[in-house]
């Protein structure tokens, strides 16, 4: 490398980190999330070892054998020379003594039995019952409801026990309490219904909102642009307040012209309809609304940029269209649509990205109702990541949801690249002379 | 078709442009606006095509009133200094744009195109890009985009203004061909006075907003109006010079020359007096000495800058081959009979 290389990467420096930072490290943290099962109840640290009834029972059938799940249900309670050592320590040397010369050796299927046994003490009696119980516990022989911080610990208890040797890796597996590698996200993506629901909502949402965006871009640039300069100026900025209000507050004015004592529902009132609220009250209303309310921001953005490009056209060529006998309709669609050619395909094809993965706005109106009928994908990757109603929060999944959205955004990003191709629309001018 | 602004005015907010402008060109005539920047030839040139509302006053193409028409209406065709072609048309498509938007067949279209194209000189050029075109092509273009719908009026906005030394001038004699063979009533706005009178029937010179002289090329040479249009026009200009009369003679800085016979008896004692470059030498006599500060070859004919002892300069044009440097005390003669006189104010007497 020479030294100018070498100071060209010294000024990238900053701008590449940032790139790896905010760009490819998410990208390659939804991968790795997308093939795990982390969840709420995994954690994403790695996990513990542990076996109970819940557990044992969601084990397959023939995973184990029949054997296996009596010995582990049934180990019981066994008086050994490791619990009598245990119980010496805590109560008493003398305590064990006797319960050795009563019940040594003894098998009893249940803790009653066992807590039974030790009220046979007479010179030692234990008193209490919580102190009995705890006695009792010295002597399980059952791994169930044990916690177990590593695989070799949980092992060398199996080990313990007369669980057949051939169960071992199972159970292993099935106690196995932390996140692990899979690729069931995937298949249950493709498997579930409100999957493709999902999609077909982002298509209508991407596909509605777009049309919005740029219809009404267009309208504005090209409707402003006839007008005088004073009046249109003051359109330009009263139509871009809602791209730089904020969105919780742009929504929250949504909401309260659409509430049911809203302005909407207020005005309705006075024709004798019944209040109601009009965003949530059918899935089309609340379609309605959420086209609006990304559209409107949308629509400001693509105004701004129409309005510069048709800005950009000579007036002498506007003027000579106007003597060759344009009219204004003719002039708009003869003179100036085909030179916004290029502003209109970039700006289709960056607003169809940024709305594959925006959801803000939805979530915060329609939070994707009613129903889920406004839920779009990447609302849904949201959703079952990051705010679940039931409370376990499926990062697994979620980050699966957001990987297809990833991979079309890449691929989409690709293509626009070789369709426009680039390279040519920034080096040349496209207002040609 | 015959032209008629009367009592033209155009402001723009305050200011007032034009003034009470009154202009006729007659039928088939072509005329050329010329002043200098910011006189308004534009502006008279944008209100005749209806881009810009007069303000008051009336225009007539013919005995049509189109004061109030939109430009749509008027049937005009104009060429724009840039030519204002759509950069996404091809050329064919640029041409027939006029029919297109009257929705003429297309049949009709492609065989008026055809025949524009074959009157321009471009019909191997028609299904280019206006970017693949030379300056000298798009202006073709422009002006058969101007023509193909047989415009009442062709009005020409510096079209050549944008054109390099060599295509300018064949662009001149292409452009007054064109408007010779279609017979079609033009107006040629330019700041050059040779476009101007190598072009035009008659010109109109502007100055702030009105027009000082309307007049056949060689008599406005010949018999400027006023100071300001006998410093317009001619290249190299003419040398004004301060003069006194005493008796019959012009009484200059250095040197005396006779009042000529048309001249006699109608000036005042002090005046200023019009030498084109032309009459200034030594084929004219002597009389008027100076030194020579300042020689330029042009091949054909040398230029001569001639500063008198009180510092005016008169230039004088000579065939080349002569032996004056720089620097060398001459006396040359004027052609009296040349002369022009003009009053302290800048009027001609
Ligand atoms: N739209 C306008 N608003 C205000 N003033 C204008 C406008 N257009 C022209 N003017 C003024 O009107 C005057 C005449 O302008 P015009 O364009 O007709 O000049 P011109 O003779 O064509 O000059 P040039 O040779 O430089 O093109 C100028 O002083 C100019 O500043
Ligand atoms: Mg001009």
């Amino acid at each position: 490398m020479n030294r100018r290389t070498a100071l060209g990467f010294g000024f990238l420096a900053p701008a590449l980190l940032v790139v790896i930072l905010f760009f490819l490290a998410p990208v390659v943290l939804t991968v790795f999330f997308a093939f795990t099962n982390m969840s709420t109840s995994t954690g994403i640290r790695g996990g513990e070892y542990l076996l109970n009834q819940s557990i044992l029972r969601s084990i397959p059938e023939d995973a184990i054998s029949t054997e296996t799940r009596n010995t582990l249900e049934n180990a019981g309670y066994q008086v050994n020379d490791q619990g009598l050592a245990k119980l010496a320590e805590t109560v008493s040397p003398a305590t064990a003594d006797e319960l050795r010369s009563l019940h040594g050796g003894a098998r009893f299927d249940s803790r009653r039995d066992m807590e039974r046994a030790l009220k046979d003490l007479r010179e030692n009696r234990i008193r209490s019952t919580r102190d009995r119980k705890a006695a009792a516990d010295l002597f399980n022989t059952s791994i169930l409801n044990t916690r177990y911080n590593t695989e070799d610990a949980f092992r060398a208890a199996l080990a313990g026990t007369n669980v057949p040797v051939g169960d071992h890796d199972a159970l292993t597996s099935f106690a196995y309490t932390g996140w692990s590698w899979t690729t069931e996200n995937m298949k249950l993506l493709f498997s579930l219904d409100s999957s493709y629901r999902y999609a077909a909502n982002t298509a209508l949402y991407v596909a509605l909102t777009l049309a919005f965006n740029v219809g009404f871009g267009l309208f504005l640039a090209i409707s402003t642009f006839y007008l005088p300069p004073v009046l249109a100026s003051t359109f330009r900025t009263i139509w871009f307040l809602p791209r730089i209000l904020p969105p919780v507050l742009y929504v929250l004015m949504w909401k309260w012209f659409t509430w049911d004592t809203g302005f909407l529902a207020t005005m309705t009132g006075y024709l004798g309809i019944a209040p109601r609220n009009w965003m949530l009250d059918t899935a089309t209303n609340a379609w309605v609304f959420v086209v609006l309310i990304n559209g409107c921001v949308g629509a400001s953005l693509g105004m701004i940029l129409f309005s510069s490009a048709i800005k950009a056209i000579p007036t002498s060529m506007l003027y000579a269209s106007e003597v060759d006998g344009a009219s204004r309709w003719q002039q708009v669609r003869y003179i100036i649509l085909p030179q916004l050619r290029w502003p209109i395909l970039f700006t289709t094809s960056y607003q169809t990205l940024s709305l594959l993965t925006s959801f803000e706005y939805i979530l915060l109106s329609t939070e994707g109702g009613p129903g889920r009928a406004t839920e779009v994908w990447a609302l849904a990757a949201y959703h079952t990541a990051l705010s679940n109603y039931g409370g376990n929060l499926q990062y697994g999944l979620g980050a699966a949801y957001a990987l297809i959205l990833v991979v079309i955004g890449i691929i989409a990003s690709l293509l626009y690249l070789r369709f426009f191709n680039f390279k040519e629309l920034v080096s040349k001018p496209r207002i040609e002379q | 078709m015959r032209i008629e602004l009367k009592n033209f005015t155009k402001t723009f907010g305050e200011l007032t442009v034009i003034d009470r402008l009154n202009l006729t060109v007659e039928s088939g005539e072509m005329i050329a606006l010329l002043g200098p920047s910011g006189c308004g030839k534009s502006t008279t040139l944008f209100t005749i095509c209806g881009i810009h509302r007069m303000n008051g006053g009336s225009l007539h193409f013919g005995d049509r009133d189109v004061s109030d028409l939109p430009s749509q209406k008027r049937n005009v065709g104009v060429v724009f200094q840039n030519y204002a072609l759509y950069p996404h048309m091809s050329i064919r498509d640029n041409i027939a744009f006029p029919l297109k938007v009257q929705k003429e067949d297309a049949a009709t279209i492609a065989r008026k195109v055809d025949e524009i194209a074959e009157l321009v000189h471009i019909p191997e050029l028609l299904e280019r890009k206006p970017a693949q075109l030379s300056g000298g092509q798009q202006q073709r273009v422009a002006l058969a985009r101007a023509l193909v719908r047989k415009p009442d009026v062709l009005l020409l906005d510096e079209p050549l203004a944008n054109l390099d030394a060599k295509l300018r001038l064949e662009m001149r004699s292409e452009i007054r061909r064109i408007q010779l063979e279609t017979g079609i009533t033009a107006i040629l706005v330019t700041h050059d006075q040779i476009e101007a009178m190598s072009m035009c029937d008659r010109i109109a010179l502007m100055k702030g907003g009105k027009i000082v002289q309307l007049d056949k090329p060689d008599e406005m040479y010949a018999n400027p109006a006023d100071q300001f249009v006998a410093g317009f026009l001619g290249n190299p200009p003419i040398s004004f010079v301060d003069a006194s009369v005493v008796g019959d003679t012009f009484v200059l800085g250095a040197g005396e020359i006779a009042v000529s016979a048309n001249l006699m008896g109608r000036v005042p004692s002090q005046l200023q007096l019009g030498v084109r470059p032309e009459y200034f030498g030594p084929q004219f006599g002597s009389g008027v000495a100076g030194k020579i500060t300042f020689v330029e070859t042009q091949g054909r004919e040398n230029l001569y800058d001639v500063t008198l002892q009180n510092g005016t300069v008169i230039r004088s044009i000579q065939p080349s081959g002569q032996s004056f440097a720089l620097g060398d005390q001459v006396s040359w003669g004027i052609d009296t009979d040349n002369v022009l006189a003009f009053s302290a104010n800048g009027d001609r007497i």
